[in-house]
């Protein structure tokens, strides 16, 4: 296993707004490249507000847009020359995504345990029943959780955090090699946040499982990244090592964001609004 | 402190006691319809005050029945939820039910000029066709009692205290940025001083850079007119650093209740404490560790203590008995029957 | 869902109003399986005959009792616009669903040819049809001509909604659990319009029962097979109000009115029953 898992050169992607007369140009996405290695799982932040073109980053990663400039390549296979078919199967079996609304993940009206069976058996080659169940259980224990649990119950009857599991369980039964995270803990109760970040970690660990995680949150991007890039209006300005960049960033705009965020606060310190 | 039988009208100076005190109040939700047929008890017993000169904060997470304490207060009922008992005593006005079932000509009076809200959808508030301006005359003017041109002048300079420029005024909502919209409402909100402001989740759909301003601006224009702010957000972040006191609600009630530093300091209630450590922050490498369990269910929450499924210092007393609210320090109020043993644990 | 029907009667007294207007319709039409009497026989009662013990309509100049004619005419009428609204039901649902989950290209195909629908003008068209036809124009064929004229409005309601959820993330978790475009379209979206689809179905029955009956007064469908515009036609032509023969055309009007109002009240209080707000407002709940 070598060579490059992901690998994003020079990627820029511009919308055109308007109609026949006022036709401007939005440029999302602008020169964006970085490469996550095969041999290496990781968790890789991608951050920045809205606006900074971090979702249309990610869509473009998940082969739903294709860049305007510049190639997105997925085991060495360009994704803008995917077609619909056989070889979007296989893509989508190995890339799968995890949204940011755990809530508005699944259909309300639906049960949730379809999402799984659907899975197992597009992707996963589940042929019966058995099969099916065998690999939703198997997908729902790696996120602490059993079939026994989520079979035949609704999105209503799940709190967010396990909502959310269940979206990261569905996401892991095609067996895929790569999780793209749009602000996965960004709906989810704070008390809870923790254990969502804490099962990233796992899954790197225990199935090398390489994640992209996107955020606007500097603070579950500390604790969970292992590399980073911080985006401004579709441009890199910052990358590398998530430790370091977050204890002393040197780009101007990440030093602002840094400085931007409200932590708790630690015994003796003074708040930023006191009276 | 005897209930108030003030002229609406007349400003009180130095007002004594408290401008909002809630006690013991419950509203529910009672549905019994088309087949629905249940009662959650959204805000279930919930005694508190805010006082003059002082931001409130008001911290919970989902089906903690923030949102509905806070329609409640703000007046802003609809049908399935009614108040089933308790009161909301305004130091600006009489009566121990608040907004809800005072007279319309009266609340018409109050709303804005005593009291005004700044919610999280600034679109809400300020009409998408109309001009800024336009919506500064709609909510204020009959309040101020100024000419044409005082009045004008009143709104640019105060335009000026939450740094926008008089421009604003000839501009449409859409015109302007999400930041910008958010210090239209705050302006909105605070024209006419009014000594109550309800600021439900103000900044949580904006950036933390522009969140950071509008605090910072926030804060100052409350210092200035020294009123009083009940700020709701579920982002403790925001809670460490601008509020004064800060309540914690966990299934409908009230759990603790102390002022902010001490809050983060010495939690006595296990939610809080456990809310507090699962924060995590940039430089501190120690393992968080999310809250086991499920969130309540309103419509059918847990006997006793309501958070006694999920904690770890649960005795069979939690199970059965209601903890009171009770007075631990100079105001810091907890409920809990293990406070000792939950502060002893390090 | 017996007590949704339960609060629904309680509440709703429209909902309830309708429930017995369109009731009494269709057990008229039941009735026809009952009839003493062929329906195309004629001259088999006593012409011209006002209401009465023995023939509780009257009867017609033609020598029909009306009160069984009008059972079989009511029982063709409900037929057809039953067929129009599940025909055009069909394919509103399939191209509003496909237009609005697609989009691009496909969706700017299908409403442009949605919008030609709308704006052709459908009576003409349909004279028209019935001069070609001739004698060859069945009801069936009717039906489905309507429903081919009576489903763009539907179809851009629908796909409205269609398109709101192509934007829902639950869309694309089943896109990549590998669910195929129709398997989205069936079991994801389609139960979100199915309460559009109710109400609308029945206010396409009210406009193609009034279009059908327009056609028939005028003499543009078959006249011989017994319906309610057939029995005004008749009506017509035997100068039944200068006769002093009012029962021959008020009670076929009447029971037709009856229907219109009926099923305009049900799909009313449909559409309350889909809105919340509404409903609970109703539900006793006190207004602010």
């Amino acid at each position: 296993m070598t060579g490059a898992l992901l690998e994003l050169d020079s990627v820029s992607k511009t919308f055109t707004r308007g109609g026949l007369f006022s036709r401007t140009q939005v440029e999302a996405v602008i020169d964006v490249s970085f490469r996550l290695e095969m041999a290496k799982p990781e968790i890789f932040s991608i951050i920045g507000e809205s606006g900074s073109g971090k979702s249309t980053l990610a869509r473009i990663i998940l082969a739903l847009q294709a860049p305007t400039r510049g190639t997105a390549r997925f085991k060495g296979r360009d994704l803008a020359g995917l077609r619909d078919g056989a070889d979007r199967h296989a893509f989508m079996a190995a890339v799968q995504p995890v949204f940011q609304n755990p809530f508005e993940a699944f259909n309300p009206l639906k049960r949730l345990d379809r999402y799984l069976y659907a899975t197992c058996r597009r992707f996963a080659g589940a042929k019966d029943e058995a099969a099916m169940q065998a690999g939703a259980d198997k997908a729902l224990r790696q996120v602490g959780l059993s079939l026994a649990e989520v079979k035949g119950r609704y999105p209503h009857e799940l709190s967010g955090g396990q909502l959310q599991r269940v979206a990261i369980a569905r996401a892991l039964a095609s067996g895929p090699s790569l999780l793209i995270a749009d602000e996965p803990v960004s709906m989810v109760d704070a008390s809870l946040r923790a254990s969502i970040v804490n099962l990233f970690r796992k899954l790197r660990d225990e199935l090398g499982l390489s994640i992209i995680y996107i955020t606007h949150d500097l603070a579950t991007a500390y604790s969970i990244s292992d590399r980073i890039i911080i985006m401004q209006k579709g441009r890199v300005v910052e990358s590398g090592d998530a430790r370091t960049i977050l204890a002393d960033p040197k780009h101007p705009y990440s030093k602002t964001l840094k400085e931007s965020v409200l932590e708790p606060l630690a015994p003796g310190e003074r708040p930023l609004f006191a009276r | 402190m005897s209930a108030a039988m003030r002229n609406p009208a007349a400003k009180p100076e130095a007002a004594q006691g408290p401008v909002v005190a809630v006690r013991d109040l419950r509203a529910w939700y009672r549905l019994r319809l088309f087949g629905v047929d249940r009662e959650v008890k959204a805000v279930d017993g919930i005694t508190f005050e805010v006082r003059k000169d002082e931001i409130y904060g008001l911290a919970g997470e989902s089906s903690s029945g923030k949102s509905t304490l806070v329609k409640t207060i703000a007046g802003a009922m609809r049908p399935p939820l009614e108040i089933v008992g308790g009161e909301i005593q305004f130091s600006f006005m009489d009566g121990t039910m608040g907004l809800n079932r005072a007279p319309a000509d009266l609340v018409e009076r109050v709303r804005w000029r005593h009291l005004s809200y700044v919610m999280q959808g600034s679109m809400s508030v300020l009409n998408p066709v109309r001009r800024i301006g336009t919506s500064f005359f709609d909510f204020a003017f009959r309040h101020m009692g100024l000419d044409n041109a005082g009045f004008e002048a009143a709104v640019v300079a105060h335009l000026a205290r939450v740094n926008l420029p008089a421009s604003v005024l000839k501009a449409y909502p859409h015109e302007l940025s999400g930041g910008m919209r958010q210090r239209v409402t705050i302006a909105l909100a605070t024209i006419c001083r009014p000594q109550f402001i309800i600021a439900d989740e103000p900044t949580t759909a904006l950036d933390v850079v522009v969140q950071k301003d509008v605090l910072a601006m926030f804060r100052s224009i409350q210092r200035e007119m020294a009123s009083s702010v009940l700020f709701v957000t579920h982002d403790m972040g925001v809670h460490a650093h601008l509020t004064d006191r800060l309540g914690i609600m966990y299934a409908g009630r009230l759990v603790e209740e102390a002022r902010t530093p001490d809050v983060f300091a010495r939690p006595r209630h296990p939610y809080t404490r456990h809310l507090i450590h699962s924060l995590p922050r940039i430089g501190d490498d120690r393992p968080r560790i999310g809250l086991e369990g499920t969130p309540p269910s309103l419509a059918n929450p847990p006997s006793g203590c309501r958070f006694h499924p999920r904690c770890v210092f649960a005795t069979e007393r939690c199970r059965v008995e209601v903890p009171p609210m009770e007075q631990v320090a100079p105001d810091h109020r907890v409920a809990c029957f293990e406070k000792d043993r939950v502060e002893a644990t390090p | 869902m017996f007590v949704v029907l339960r609060d629904l009667l309680r509440y709703n007294s429209e909902f309830l109003a309708g429930i017995l207007m369109t009731g009494v319709v269709v057990a008229m039409a039941l009735l026809s399986f009952v009839s003493p009497y062929p329906p195309l026989d004629q001259f088999v009662a006593p012409m011209d005959v006002p209401p009465s013990a023995a023939h509780w309509f009257g009867t017609t100049s033609r020598g029909q009792d009306l009160f069984w004619l009008l059972t079989y005419s009511i029982r063709n009428t409900l037929a057809f616009g039953l067929l129009v609204a599940i025909l055009s039901r069909i394919l509103s649902l399939s191209i509003g669903l496909l237009a609005g989950y697609r989009g691009g290209w496909v969706d700017r195909v299908l409403m442009s040819i949605n919008d030609t629908f709308i704006v052709i003008p459908l009576f003409p068209i349909l004279v028209l049809f019935y001069f070609v036809m001739r004698d060859n124009m069945s009801w069936v064929m009717l039906a489905v001509l309507t429903a081919l004229l009576g489903w763009s409005y539907d179809a851009r309601l629908i796909r409205s909604v269609a398109l709101s959820l192509r934007h829902r993330e639950f869309t694309q978790t089943a896109v990549f659990s590998g669910m195929r475009t129709h398997e989205i379209l069936s079991r994801e979206h389609l139960p979100f319009v199915l309460p559009i689809v109710f109400s609308t179905s029945l206010n396409n029955m009210n406009w193609s029962i009034g279009l059908e009956v327009t056609l028939a007064v005028l003499g543009f469908t078959d006249i011989n097979r017994p319906s309610v515009g057939g029995m005004i036609y008749w009506a017509n032509q035997h100068s039944a109000v200068v006769a002093g023969v009012w029962w021959w055309i008020a009670f076929p009007v009447g029971l037709v009115v009856m229907l219109f109002i009926g099923l305009y009240l049900l799909a009313i209080s449909m559409n309350e029953y889909i809105d919340p707000r509404s409903r609970l407002e109703r539900g006793g709940g006190r207004k602010e």
